[in-house]
Parts: C-alpha cells; sequence; structure tokens
C-alpha cells in the first residue's frame, strides 16, 4: 500500500533529482517496469542502460531523465529512504500506485497530486486513515499542505 | 522592474517563448514538459558568456538562483529575471520572502507546493506545454499556459459562503457585498487557513 505524509518531513529527501544523481544504478534504469514508465511519463525509449532516446531532446543519458521519472525510480529501488514526491507531476500518480500494489512505499507529498477517479487504496501517515478516493483524500491531506 | 517582459530562450531543438507580467510567476504541472530544462538552458547561457549554443533574447538580465548559498547571490542580481527551479527548499523559508520582497528583480519559481510566505496571483500559475515543431526547423516550441483560467469552473457557482483571506479592509469591503446579496462572509485570517474553513 502506498503510505503519504503530507506537509513538511524533516527527514524525507527534498531534492530527489540530486539524490538520484549519485544514487541510481544501471540495473535500474533496464528494469522492464521502468522502461514502461519512462516511456509513458518522458515519452522516451530506453536503449541501454546509459542512453535514452527522447523525441525532444536526442539521445540522453539517465542524468536528463525528468524529475518525475527520477524520484519514481527511487521510489521503487531505493527503500530506505522516504522521497519528496512533490517533484512529479500528476502525470505521476498511477505509476506511484502500481510500485506501491504488491509492496509498501512511503512517500511525502507537499501539495495535492491527483490520484484519478479509480478507486485507490491510500494511508495518510498524519491521521492513520485509509482513503480510497480524491474525495475522500482532499479534505483530509488538504490540512497539512 | 514594472511591466511585461518577454523572454526568448532556444537552442537547434527547443525554443522557449514567454511573457512575464507580475514580480512572482510560478511554474507547475506534469512531470516531463520541459521545466528543469528552461532553467538549465538559462544556467548555461548565463555561465558561458563568451559562447553558448544558447540564445537568449530579453530586454532584461536573467539569473538562476539556486543552493545554499542564495541569499549571496540575490545579493549581486538588481533589475533582473530570477529562475529558481524545484528542489531548492530556500523558496519556503520566511528569509526569503523577507529577501526578494525588497529587491526589484521578477522571479520565475518552479514548485508544486503552495508557497504561503510569498505574494502571488493565481493568474500567474503558469504550465509549460510544447505546440509543436517551430517553423520548418528541427525545434520544439514551447510556451507557458495559465492554469487556473477562467473556465476552469465546469459548473455555474452559487456560493452560499464567501471565505476572505483578510481579515482586515479586505474583509470590510466583501462583507459590504456579501450582505447586499444575503450571503455569508467569513474571514480566513489568513491564505493558509483558506482550506480548514472549506472543511467546515
Amino acid at each position: 500500500m502506498l503510505n503519504i505524509f503530507y506537509g513538511d518531513m524533516s527527514d524525507a529527501v527534498y531534492n530527489t533529482a540530486s539524490y538520484f544523481k549519485y544514487d541510481y544504478e544501471d540495473e535500474w534504469i533496464v528494469d522492464s517496469f521502468v522502461k514502461k514508465m519512462i516511456l509513458d511519463v518522458d515519452h522516451s525509449t530506453v536503449l541501454d542502460s546509459g542512453v535514452i532516446d527522447s523525441p525532444v531532446l536526442g539521445k540522453i543519458p539517465p542524468l536528463a531523465l525528468s524529475g518525475g521519472v527520477k524520484t519514481l525510480i527511487l521510489v521503487k529501488f531505493n527503500t530506505t529512504k522516504v522521497f519528496n514526491a512533490s517533484t512529479r507531476g500528476d502525470n505521476c500518480a498511477k505509476w506511484l500506485l502500481k510500485i506501491a500494489e504488491k509492496e509498501d512505499r512511503t512517500i511525502n507529498l507537499r501539495h495535492l497530486m491527483d490520484f484519478g477517479d479509480e478507486p485507490f487504496m491510500i494511508h495518510i501517515l498524519n491521521t492513520n486513515q485509509t482513503v480510497h478516493s480524491m474525495a475522500e483524500l482532499i479534505p483530509i491531506a488538504g490540512e497539512f499542505v | 522592474m514594472k511591466g511585461t517582459h518577454r523572454v526568448i530562450i532556444q537552442t537547434k531543438r527547443l525554443r522557449y517563448d514567454f511573457e512575464l507580467r507580475r514580480n512572482i510567476t510560478i511554474i507547475r504541472g506534469d512531470s516531463a514538459t520541459g521545466k528543469t530544462t528552461l532553467i538549465d538552458m538559462i544556467q548555461e547561457y548565463v555561465n558561458n558568456p563568451s559562447g553558448s549554443p544558447v540564445e537568449l533574447t530579453c530586454d532584461k538580465a536573467c539569473h538562476v538562483l539556486t543552493g545554499t548559498l542564495w541569499r549571496e547571490q540575490l545579493s549581486a542580481m538588481q533589475d533582473a529575471i530570477v529562475f529558481i527551479d524545484e528542489g531548492n527548499e530556500f523558496v519556503k523559508s520566511k528569509d526569503f520572502s523577507k529577501e526578494i520582497q525588497v529587491t526589484d528583480n521578477y522571479y520565475v519559481i518552479v514548485s508544486r507546493e503552495g508557497l504561503p510566505t510569498l505574494p502571488y496571483s493565481v493568474d500567474e500559475i503558469y504550465g509549460i506545454r510544447t505546440s509543436g515543431k517551430y517553423g520548418t526547423l528541427k525545434q520544439y516550441y514551447h510556451e507557458f499556459y495559465r492554469i487556473y483560467r477562467d473556465n476552469t469552473l465546469a459548473k455555474t457557482v452559487k456560493p452560499e459562503t464567501v471565505i476572505i483571506e483578510d481579515s482586515n479592509s479586505g474583509y470590510q469591503f466583501f462583507d459590504s457585498v456579501c450582505s447586499d446579496y444575503d450571503l455569508k462572509c467569513i474571514s480566513a485570517g489568513g491564505k493558509s487557513n483558506v482550506f480548514h474553513h472549506l472543511n467546515f
């Protein structure tokens, strides 16, 4: 399940792009799940662990991926840290839910990310409540961001 | 600095063209729309004055503010447009708010977070969209779009209560207007409290 702490969280990694720079591993980039995320969010194709084909930027290294994808990759593979997920746009929300489908993940959000119209299960750590829709989530989370 | 300032920044592959109207502009929106790339291009142009593949056209100097030494950097920026990428924690601080209010710069801040210490307009919150290739060149054209437009509300709103951020003259004005229409008017006592009042 996806656990979210809303608002300022002192031990969360705030600058996720900077953290990714010295933390990512080659195997993460060529993971089949990650390839799908990169294709969906960045519209880019992973050619190998060091080269990604972007329709706008040309051939780019993993460090030039979007901030959103970098944070998603960190959330998937680095389970020792809590990351500030407000560096991701709403187009990353479904991937957050997919990452946390089978394993627990905890993230920090400092804005109201839109998790869409489909039912979901999110545990809000601030109040220890589980919500299943944006209609349930907004009145609770909005108090903290 | 006052008025509207147009910024055009481009490389062989990318072109951004936008106007800034107020002293604080916020950029947010989906991932992978080119927010960080825009800031990187400005940084590249500024850091390599003797020759950069980035072309910048603007009637004001452009700078990028970043890192823990932001205060020292800011002291050297006057009558300029200052860009700040997400991941810079200082933008939320009261110190930053206090510092920029005594400068004459315009600020473009990439952030999805609420920034209650900064006085920015809802009209100056933008996303970036790619509107196709520019002319016949192999260049993707990026422009700003206003996130909260006049048509953001899908239905006609019939308010029962009007919540006013202000507690002084602004509240008194709207309280007087609301009384003419038999509407309840309450003061939130600051914009950070508006959401709390919506829940009750």
